[in-house]
């Protein structure tokens, strides 16, 4: 009987929509986003609702583009929001947007996912070249040094504070020139430039302290 | 010749283009370029397309949500305040927590938000009157005979299979005549979609049983967007969306 009240419901829904194509405009209930921003970082649950709700979508969109559809994306949205839940005392409203900060963690769980797969390839070659006994080196795979760069480099970003964070964030992810953030910031053009030298430095060096050491 | 200015290599590194007399330089001079190669390990790093801004949305499957709220615990839901109408009564449990997605079935991507779904539908109406695919699909219009016919073919070898045709009746009202061949269900039941091709939006028609049966197609409904038959199995939880689990499915061809 549930069933076919269900479906009384959603036809009735549907023909509500079918009489009246003009949407109606939202509730003036509805908190904006910079509300939902600031009740996550407070802690309200309808707020990870309301998250949810507004930008699955768009984070899963990302983890599909990555994994293509299928459990590795699904995982990666998942593993999204709950980190983003319970890490929420790092998001500063003030900061910038929830959306963009969202997506910051995604690209994290991105990369924890490759992270993984190298991990597991690794472990297979190795698992190979000594069933094989390869006699020119029976040594374990190296980590791929890009992988734990990418890693290091996203670390170093949640650090930044902004504007430094935003700047190179749309230099390296929205593929903007330092002419075009300058005129999408409002920020002056020597400012982004002198934000742009000094955050390539500083995750200059974050690698070179902590990042595998290059080929010489 | 100087060096380049530290900004400039820095911007050499994000791989924009310098003014001549940098670009000359940085060709000759082998120190600026390591400085360059220096500075561009952190970009090659993380400039890659998988971190781009974000793109097209693709609605994650109701697991998804179920297993968000599984481990925060928390008890809102999304999609409760879309459903502000006097027949929503907001579930307090997460939405889809209670759907069988372990018991094998495909998961299908699904928006959470009814409400989109709803205004997309909206657009169809409105649209397919005119809309080229709902002409050539309405011209049989005159007979009982099936406008097109699609097999429902079972998703990772669930016991579940069939066939449904799309008929117009006299009066130019059009239903879809289901046949399904499927084991009967415990606590749970089966329902068809018309679900388009991105499989975000989607229409439920109703209740299935095994067997056959009729099912109204909304007056208006472009069968063109919405081609993608899928035969679901809800549980009894009173939620109205698609569980995400779908045993049988057909394209409708137009
Ligand atoms: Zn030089």
């Amino acid at each position: 009987m549930t069933g076919l009240l269900d479906r009384a419901a959603r036809l009735g829904s549907v023909g509500t929509v079918n009489s009246e194509p003009v949407p109606a405009p939202s509730g003036a209930a509805e908190p904006d986003d910079a509300e939902v921003g600031r009740r996550f970082a407070a802690g309200d649950e309808q707020a990870l609702a309301l998250a949810y709700e507004r930008w699955a979508g768009q984070l899963h969109g990302m983890a599909v583009r990555a994994f293509g559809p299928g459990p590795d994306a699904e995982d990666v949205t998942q593993q999204t929001f709950i980190s983003a839940w319970t890490g929420r005392a790092r998001y500063r409203p003030e900061q910038g947007p929830l959306p963009a900060w969202l997506v910051g963690v995604c690209r994290h769980k991105i990369a924890d996912a490759w992270a993984r797969r190298d991990r597991m390839r690794r472990e297979a070659e190795a698992a190979v070249s000594e069933a094989q006994a390869t006699p020119a080196g029976g040594t374990t795979p190296p980590v791929d040094s890009v992988v734990t760069d990418r890693m290091l480099v996203l670390e170093e970003l949640e650090r930044l504070g902004q504007p430094q964070r935003g700047i190179i964030e749309l230099a390296f992810f929205a593929d903007l020139t330092h002419a075009q953030i300058s005129e999408r910031t409002g920020i002056p053009l020597g400012t982004v430039k002198s934000h742009i030298r000094r955050t390539l430095e500083r995750l200059r060096t974050r690698l070179e302290v902590d990042g595998a050491a290059l080929p010489a | 010749m100087p060096h380049c200015q530290p900004e400039q290599l820095a911007l050499a590194a994000l791989h924009e283009p310098l003014p001549a007399d940098d670009a000359a330089h940085l060709g000759s001079c082998a120190e600026c370029r390591a400085e360059v190669a220096g500075l561009q390990r952190a970009v090659g790093a993380v400039a890659v397309p998988e971190f781009a801004e974000p793109g097209p949305p693709v609605a994650p499957p109701a697991s998804v949500w179920a297993g968000i709220a599984a481990a925060t615990g928390v008890q809102a839901a999304p999609g409760a305040h879309a459903h502000a109408a006097p027949a929503a009564e907001a579930p307090s449990a997460p939405v889809g927590a209670t759907a069988p997605v372990d018991a094998g079935g495909q998961v299908l991507p699904l928006r959470r938000s009814r409400r989109p779904v709803l205004l997309i539908a909206a657009a169809a109406v409105t649209g397919a009157v005119v809309g080229a695919g709902a002409v050539a699909l309405v011209q049989g219009d005159e007979s009982l005979e099936p406008l097109t016919t699609v097999a429902l073919e079972p998703l990772d070898g669930e016991p579940a299979s069939g066939r449904a045709e799309v008929v117009v009746r006299p009066d130019g009202s059009r239903a879809l005549e289901v046949d399904l061949d499927a084991p009967a269900v415990e606590d749970a039941y089966y329902e068809v979609w018309l679900i388009e091709p991105g499989i975000v939006e989607m229409v439920p028609l109703g209740v299935l049983r095994p067997g056959t049966q009729t099912l109204e197609l909304p007056t208006g409904l472009d069968l063109a967007a919405y081609p993608i038959v899928d035969v679901s199995v809800e549980p009894l939880d009173g939620d109205p969306a698609h569980s995400g689990v779908s045993v049988a499915r057909g394209q409708l061809e137009s």
